[in-house]
């Protein structure tokens, strides 16, 4: 079939040029004329029963149009999940009572944004404050204030539970009676939040016409759509969302947001355009943060090092609703399920209301903090058998054609070539327990290695469960691409477009992609749960597909030869053996239209993550498939930790990723530098500093992401696993979220490495270290 | 001394242009380019400094321009990300941002461009430290910077081997 | 973020901001850089009807005076000071200190009187109260901490960098005020007050910033310490000047100067002792350092403990001394 001209080659981004030129539009460059400012009021509670809300003085200040609260709305909650077990929970504008600080209460919008939060500081809300309870394990105690009434399917002794899951198999209390060696510990992770640079904004312009069109910086229009329309009372079709670029979003743009909300019915309300754009501080106080997990974990291994049986028990501190709460703790399970061989294991999750901000899948997603737990303690219980943190880890790694135990097959895994090429590239084993310091025994300076690995699952059953593209053929032998697929950095508009590409031959440029518009491109699942590249990447391929077949076809019938024998290159068809008897495609366009009737040449192609599979596993039991294609990695850091200031840096990153099949290696690359650098965030510094459901650190200078001064040397090693045949499927896996996890529980293993000191708690703050070191 | 109060005309010079503009004294450099006039280039990622997404380069030496008063950007010359380069002819920082892969969501780039367009324009060769030193105030999440100081090493490569 | 309504005077010198600061019935505000006020007024933190504006007043370049002192002008960028060959050749404590200042950006806007003229800062304090921490502590006018809620007092903390290396070269200011103008030394400068951490009567500014002359035998260093140089406020600065013998291995006198633990910048007069008329060596640096986080008591911020602070500037004040001294150790 040739060889590839597009597909795996580092090809430069589509949305490149506009990118650096400043001319890609965001969402929060839409101005369209009239436009009206919109703003939100918002709770400074934790907690309280609201008595009564009094709008008058504000609807009459000069320059407000219009004012809304939770009786101008149709009364219709949402919820991240949706399901019979776990049904919405949550109103876009708090009703009777607020549940966190920061809670939308009221909107206003305003001729600018002087009149708006003047409109605000009208508006008079009667609280009568409730008891609030911030941590989960007090919030599950029996005397807990109740934050929402009881769930009737989830039948626990505790209080304020949102979600449980509980899955296993096997024996454990056996598996534990045939261990050798058994160790329990506990560890807990921190809350950290996206960082997108692009602010959370929405412009809502309802027309007369009764289409309402909206701009959001999101994850992806189909979702939002659905749900827009859906609390608004509206028909699908009235809602349109507009294509824009993205500032980055890592989870946190995925669900409606009230400010959505607010925009829109704003504008339903004014006739006017409103933009609703919330200010740092808002981000940070009120907004969705990730997810800061409680793992107990207790594991026991033969003497060989082989894990005989786990038994786990994951809580999440899930906020004020439920948002991707009883998600994290279904997920959670599945990142102990997967890399590593487990014959025994008993796991229990719940999501536990708090009286803290609502929160959201962040990259990863329940992978970084689970591993950082799994992963520590592999390596405690590697020291403990004496054997090396690799030997370990290759005992235990899962084989490709592997069944799991919830009826996925994990089919080609690279794992163990990942732990062995990364150990290789580091010289980990030469290294490891050398406790080395970079210059003589008076350096307060030590150096250590660690390693981590993970498995992320590339796209499952969720919300709109598949994608479609349509390929267009123009005149001129160009193309067109429509995709609901929304590029929110990733560079999803790039990979499409050279699959096309390699499908017909036409060069990238010569391909215009209409991307992320809900009336113009088909449906999509969104650039989240890690699926786009598989499922739309497929989609796009069957697209293109049909395309040449139809080419062919044509020319098959000019060239007075058969299909077989003809060959597509360089944006035309010829016969094997005789280049001369050739046509290009805008010949056989030409064509076409002459013989048949001027039937266009389109494709369309659609893909499912399963196509036999209903629906997605649930999230209770954990039962039913999953996903199709998993990927691996292992990692290994190399860090430096100053044992006088307890500054620890990581120098250094080796990801060895099995991801299928690169389609654009440059971009792979992108993605696995960027989650090093949030993983080192996560490691060190980052942390979302709350007291009372107050957030002490609202900004980018007090919430501390990773600046160029902490960029770690970060290297990668390829596994491909996958290779990439024209007109079959292929499993191109998931990049984008995976490689922030392992890189996470290897820094926690290279500090033990260098000082000695076993953290159990993220992050890793330099008072820690000191504090392991007996310094305070 | 001369008292701003209430809307007032002002000149500004913009990427070579003169613009007359009814500003008040509230309103900062960042707000003027992207709602007046449409330079939605530099881009608000925090209004307050903190994140260099909106600098732009006043007589060459990157600043923020959410922390500007319009007022008093007038007897300087204002370059935004759209006075870079002109038509589909990219400047050597943007080609060498895009072919090294230093560009992923986008919001930060314009900034981070302008920044070491500056470096380069005073050091053609930077160091490292230099480089870091230059763009210590851009924040990016998407790429862990990596990719972004090749970038800024292959643009300074490239522009040092033009003028040569 | 917007700025909130005010009107704008911008001034052709520092007295005509002098005059018009000290209007009884306005509620006025000075700006320089701005990069401190306007992120304040943003955050509703101040609230000016009437800004006093010094951008169209020219930063004048630094002068070397006849008797070796060098004067800065207060209006100098911080940029312009890190690169200024003066600065670096007289006073090269200042130069890195004003380097380590902030972003690139920050320092291409930011002047040196209005880093030595900040505000002290707190968590609680530099952030919007829309909805959080509505109720005013004690630095809005209030009469709480939420840092400490029985405590009597507020705990913000100055942390302004380039005034630990200005206080350790013994610098002087020169003030220009309605009543009357002339020079204090920059340690006076500063009241120890969170509530009003600069001691500048209503209308006075500080225009010109002086430093003695240079002796010949001297060493500095200047050490900033946060997560994330180049980026965010200190959490422990220490600048140290050294004056030594012909022998350059005796220490003639020493001064201290350490940043971000209390409401103003300290020194650690004992520390300076311990160092002064000796010997130096590693045994008294560290016998320095030793007793500098023994007479200082850090004000715990921005998520550092007290014990931590401790640990730092007893590290930071031992390692600038050796990166101040340094090189003598070679000859």
């Amino acid at each position: 079939m040739g060889g590839l001209d597009y597909v795996g080659k580092r090809i430069l981004r589509k949305d490149g040029p506009l990118k650096v030129t400043g001319q890609a539009t965001y969402t929060v460059d839409i101005r369209p004329s009239g436009l009206l400012t919109g703003r939100i009021l918002r709770s400074p509670h934790p907690h309280a029963r609201i008595l009564n809300i009094d709008i008058s003085r504000a609807l009459q200040l000069a320059g407000v149009r219009a004012v809304i609260t939770a009786k101008d709305a149709p009364g219709i909650k949402h919820g991240f999940v949706e399901t019979p077990r776990y049904p919405a929970d949550q109103w876009p504008l708090a009703a009777n009572r607020v549940r966190y600080v920061g809670e939308e209460i009221a909107a206003v919008a305003a001729v600018d944004s002087h009149v708006a939060a003047e409109a605000l500081s009208l508006i008079r809300v009667d609280y009568e404050p409730l008891p609030a309870v911030f941590e989960p394990e007090e919030a599950m105690g029996t005397d807990a204030p109740e934050i929402h009434p009881r769930h009737p399917k989830i039948t626990d002794p505790f209080s304020n539970i949102a979600g449980k899951t509980d899955s296993g198999w096997g024996d454990v209390a056996e598996g534990f009676a045939r261990s050798h060696y058994v160790r329990e510990d506990r560890f807990q992770s921190h809350l950290r939040t996206h960082g997108y640079l692009e602010p959370q904004v929405t412009v809502a312009d309802f027309e007369s016409s009764g289409k309402l069109n909206v701009w959001t910086s999101s994850q992806g229009p189909f979702i939002k759509r659905a749900k827009l329309a859906r609390t608004l009372g509206l028909a699908q079709s009235a809602v349109r969302i507009h294509q824009a670029y993205v500032g980055g979003a890592f989870g946190g743009k995925i669900d409606l947001f009230s400010h959505e909300f607010c925009a829109a019915l704003l504008s339903l309300k004014s006739g006017r355009p409103v933009k609703i754009e919330a200010s740092r501080d808002e981000i940070f106080s009120a907004y969705r943060h990730g997810q800061p997990l409680i793992v107990e974990l207790k594991t026991g291994v033969k003497k060989n090092g082989a894990l005989l049986a786990q038994q786990i028990r994951v809580i999440n501190n899930c906020g004020a609703y439920r948002g991707s709460g009883a998600v994290i703790i279904f997920l959670s399970w599945g990142f102990v399920m997967l890399p590593y061989r487990l014959p025994n294991l008993k796991y229990e999750g719940f999501a536990v209301y708090t009286n803290n901000s609502v929160r959201a899948p962040q990259r990863g997603h329940g992978a970084p903090q689970i591993r950082f737990a799994v992963d520590s303690q592999l390596d405690m219980i590697a020291a403990e058998l004496g054997m090396d943190p690799i030997a370990i880890r290759l005992k235990n790694a899962r084989q490709s054609g592997e069944s799991l135990p919830n009826g996925d097959n994990v089919h080609n895994c690279g794992l163990s070539q990942c732990i062995q090429k990364a150990a290789d590239h580091t010289g980990f084993q030469q290294k490891y327990g050398r406790k080395r310091s970079t210059a003589g025994p008076t350096d307060p300076v030590r150096r250590g290695i660690g390693i981590g690995v993970s498995s992320y699952f590339s796209g499952s059953l969720i919300y709109p469960n598949s994608s479609s593209v349509v390929v267009k053929m123009n005149d001129d032998g160009s193309a067109t691409l429509l995709t609901g697929a929304l590029d929110i950095g990733q560079g999803a508009e790039t990979i499409l477009c050279q699959i096309v590409a390699e499908e017909l031959k036409i060069p990238m440029d010569e391909i215009e992609v209409i991307a992320a518009d809900t009336e113009t491109t088909p449906v999509d699942i969104g650039s989240w749960i890690s699926g786009n590249a598989y499922v739309t990447g497929n989609a796009a391929r069957v697209a293109a597909t049909e395309v040449r077949k139809k080419l062919l076809e044509l020319a098959a019938e000019e060239l007075e030869a058969n299909p077989d024998d003809l060959v597509v290159a360089n944006k035309s068809v010829y016969v094997a053996g005789s280049p001369d008897r050739r046509l290009s495609y805008g010949q056989l366009i030409a064509a076409g239209i002459r013989k048949r009737r001027g039937d266009p040449l389109i494709g369309e192609g659609h893909w499912r993550t399963m196509k036999d599979v209903p629906f997605h596993p649930s999230l209770a039991t954990t039962k039913g498939r999953w996903s199709e294609n998993y990927a691996f990695d292992a990692q290994v850091a190399e860090v430096e930790v100053d044992t006088e200031t307890g500054v620890v840096r990581l120098l250094r990153a080796v990801t060895a990723h099995d991801c299928g099949f690169p389609i654009n290696p440059l971009l792979v690359e992108g993605q696995i530098d960027g989650q090093v650098s949030m993983a080192l965030g996560h490691a060190f510094m980052e942390e979302v500093r709350m007291e009372a459901g107050r957030t002490l650190n609202p900004s980018f200078l007090e919430y501390r992401m990773p600046t160029i001064h902490q960029v770690a040397v970060s290297e990668h090693i390829d596994v491909i696993t996958e290779s990439y045949q024209k007109d079959r499927p292929y499993r191109t896996k998931e990049v984008g979220e995976g490689y922030v996890s392992a890189i996470l529980a290897a820094i926690a293993n290279a500090i033990y490495d260098a000082v000695g000191v076993r953290l159990f708690e993220t992050p890793f703050t330099p008072e820690k270290i000191l504090k392991g070191l007996g310094k305070i | 001394m001369v008292e701003y109060t209430g809307k007032r005309l002002i000149q500004l010079n913009i990427n070579g242009e003169q613009f007359s503009l009814a500003v008040e004294p509230q309103e900062t450099l960042l707000e003027v380019l992207r709602n007046q006039l449409g330079l939605t280039g530099t881009k608000d990622g925090c209004g307050t400094g903190e994140c260099g997404a909106c600098t732009v380069l006043m007589d060459g030496k990157p600043q923020l321009a959410c922390l500007l008063l319009a007022i008093d950007c007038q007897q300087v010359k204002i370059t935004t990300i759209e006075g870079l380069s002109t038509g589909r002819q990219l400047t050597s920082v943007q080609e060498a941002f895009l072919e090294e892969g230093a560009v992923q969501c986008g919001f930060c780039t314009p900034g981070m461009v302008l920044a070491t367009s500056a470096l380069l324009t005073e050091n053609s060769r930077p160091s490292e430290k230099e480089i870091k030193k230059a763009l210590e105030g851009h924040l990016c999440r998407c790429t862990g910077y990596n990719k972004i100081i090749s970038a800024v090493q292959q643009a300074s490569a490239k522009m040092t081997r033009n003028v040569t | 973020m917007r700025l909130p309504k005010f009107s704008c005077v911008k001034v052709a010198s520092v007295e005509e901001a002098s005059r018009l600061l000290a209007q009884p019935d306005v509620e006025t505000c000075l700006s320089a850089g701005g990069t401190e006020l306007l992120p304040r007024m943003k955050y509703g933190l101040s609230r000016p009807q009437k800004l006093i504006s010094l951008k169209g007043v020219a930063a004048e370049a630094p002068v070397l005076g006849e008797d070796g002192s060098i004067q800065l002008h207060a209006l100098m960028t911080l940029s312009a000071v890190a690169a200024s060959h003066l600065v670096q050749e007289n006073a090269p404590v200042l130069a890195a200190a004003a380097a380590a200042v902030g972003s690139n950006e920050i320092r291409n806007m930011a002047t040196l009187g209005g880093n030595l003229c900040q505000d002290s800062r707190c968590l609680y304090y530099n952030q919007p109260h829309d909805f959080q921490f509505t109720a005013p502590c004690f630095k809005r006018g209030g009469d709480q901490c939420y840092f400490i809620p029985a405590g009597k007092k507020c705990r913000a903390v100055f942390m302004a960098d380039t005034a630990p290396a200005l206080i350790s070269l013994g610098a002087n200011v020169y003030v220009v005020g309605p009543v009357g103008s002339g020079s204090i030394p920059l340690e006076k400068l500063y009241s120890n007050d969170p509530l009003r951490p600069v001691t500048l009567a209503s209308g006075e500014i500080l225009s010109r910033i002086i430093i003695p002359a240079r002796p010949m035998q001297r060493v500095e260093a200047f050490a900033k310490f946060s997560w994330r140089p180049g980026f965010e406020f200190s959490a422990v600065s220490v600048a140290v000047v050294l004056d030594l013998d012909e022998d350059r291995q005796t220490c003639r006198s020493a001064r201290l100067s350490v940043g971000s633990i209390a409401a103003g910048p300290l020194r650690p007069l004992k520390a300076e002792a311990v160092l002064a008329g000796g010997r130096l060596s590693d045994k008294v640096i560290t016998a320095a350092a030793d007793q500098a986080a023994a007479e200082i008591h850090p004000v715990p911020h921005h998520g550092y403990s007290r014990v931590y602070l401790t640990e730092c500037l007893r590290a930071q004040v031992r390692r600038v001394l050796h990166s101040a001294i340094g090189p003598l150790a070679k000859t």
